[in-house]
């Protein structure tokens, strides 16, 4: 097995060690089942971009939780410096970090297929927006791991990188609001840096490079930042 | 003596306005154990983690088997086995896991993996508590287990942070023997705050105080003890 790939183990195992995996993955169900439920039932909607938006939200809310304790932790109880002293470049300790939190997120977002499923199975949605919504919702991760790693990089202390992820996700989601009251050009500039003008696109089923570009970015500089991190000591 | 393992020059770590080490310089050779002797706070373990790469010296350089530190990091910690003063601790691994993680982050090959844990376990006589959770160690252990993770690729240098530290007299006794018999094959530099510690085991001694290298003085050759520590430690630090 490659350095990567113990990386990744060690952290897949820890991730699933700890309750707080367990603990995501019941409230985000559990959260969206009940807005399933309730949509089907009560409205008899066939529509998931409310289920889809609310994903978004839950995701910013709850990825803080996986990565705000993923290098402070480690940092904090000395094990960084391990982890450091062997012949393992801080990229691949990085990566394997990034990718076991996104593994998590990715079962996340395969247990919730099955509203989608159920829904085929009682009525006729339109797939077109709920495989570009998936796409998004998977791109708005990437993003948020990665930018969440970076943080935790920067402190030992894994509730400041708790709160500092949570307080930068949802700035950006909410960036957009500022465009009204900003002047021009500010204005593009607020709603460009916009998680939610980023992801509306992929709900609305239209899939545009820029958008998936811009997570593809952020995840690309959150990983950077975090490298750097480990390297300006 | 061969030719230098570990050469530093012009070593130091400044934290903010505070210099923490500075311009430290020493050789060490295989088959030898250098030991820095200071007090606590005297910089011993942060010359430790700019040799090991975890962190970067604010001036001068340090090489490891030939290899740079910084600009060949990876190179050069594959020829390092580091011990920190206190084993951090996953509290969800059992010590086989552990040490499995480790040797296969040092490069150890899979094939080799099960050969490289049975030696260590075999020298540090961990066999009994492979199957136990980190957590469930005592200080004894947990020390043999950090030992122990430094040992598994066979590096030609090791580095103990403090070995000795909260072990009782017995495990002191056992730790001293494993050091003086791995100096036969490896260059071991260790640190203590403890002179009669450093006399017992080291062939050199570097003395620091306040991040500066005070004098470097023999305390063995041959394994005959030809210099006397603590006169020469009160004579360094009367003159500063």
């Amino acid at each position: 097995m490659n350095r990567f790939g113990v990386v990744y183990r060690k952290e897949m195992a820890a991730i699933f060690y700890s309750p707080i995996a367990y603990a995501v993955l019941s409230v985000f169900s559990l959260l969206m089942g009940y807005t399933f439920c309730a949509q089907l039932f009560h409205t008899r909607g066939t529509s998931l971009v409310p289920m889809l938006f609310q994903a978004a939200l839950l995701l910013i809310l709850t990825i803080p939780l996986l990565t705000m304790r993923q290098f402070s932790e480690e940092r904090r109880s000395g094990t960084l410096e391990l982890l450091l002293s062997t012949p393992v470049s801080n990229l691949t300790l990085v990566i394997g970090k990034y990718f076991a939190s996104l593994t998590l997120v990715a079962i996340l977002l395969c247990v919730m297929l099955v509203y989608p499923i159920a829904l085929e199975i009682v009525a006729e949605p339109d797939w077109g927006p709920i495989i570009s919504g998936y796409i998004g919702l998977f791109a708005l991760s990437s993003a948020l791991i990665a930018s969440g790693l970076a943080i935790s990089a920067l402190t030992s202390n894994q509730m400041i990188a708790g709160v500092l992820s949570t307080g930068l996700f949802l700035t950006l989601w909410m960036a957009e609001v500022l465009g009204v009251i900003l002047p021009s050009p500010l204005d593009h500039f607020a709603i460009g840096l916009s998680l939610d003008s980023r992801f509306t696109p992929f709900v609305t089923g239209a899939v545009y490079l820029s958008d998936f570009g811009w997570f593809l970015i952020i995840t690309l500089l959150g990983i950077l930042l975090c490298v750097g991190a480990l390297v300006r000591r | 003596m061969s030719s230098p393992l570990v050469v530093s020059s012009g070593l130091s770590k400044q934290f903010g306005q505070r210099l923490v080490v500075d311009n430290v310089s020493f050789t060490i050779s295989r088959g030898e154990v250098f030991g820095l002797l200071g007090p606590n706070g005297s910089g011993k373990s942060t010359i430790l983690r700019m040799l090991v790469g975890c962190l970067r010296p604010s001036c001068g350089t340090a090489m490891v088997a030939g290899f740079d530190v910084i600009s060949d990091g990876c190179t050069a910690r594959a020829r390092l086995g580091y011990a920190p003063e206190d084993l951090p601790i996953y509290a969800s691994m059992r010590v086989e896991e552990f040490l499995s993680m480790m040797a296969l982050l040092k490069g150890v090959s899979a094939k080799r993996l099960d050969c490289a844990l049975e030696k260590v376990s075999t020298v540090l006589d961990l066999s009994d508590i492979l199957r136990r959770r980190m957590a469930q160690l005592s200080r004894g252990f947990r020390q043999r287990v950090n030992i122990a993770q430094a040992l598994l690729n066979d590096p030609p240098l090791l580095i103990f942070d403090e070995p000795t530290n909260g072990l009782d007299p017995r495990q002191i006794i056992d730790c001293r023997k494993l050091i003086l018999k791995l100096a036969r094959n490896h260059a071991v530099l260790i640190t203590s705050h403890i002179l009669s510690e450093v006399e017992k085991i080291a062939d050199r001694a570097a003395f620091l105080s306040d991040g500066r290298l005070l004098g470097i003085e023999t305390v063995r050759k041959n394994g005959v003890v030809i210099g006397d520590l603590e006169s020469r430690f009160l004579e360094l630090t009367d003159t500063t």
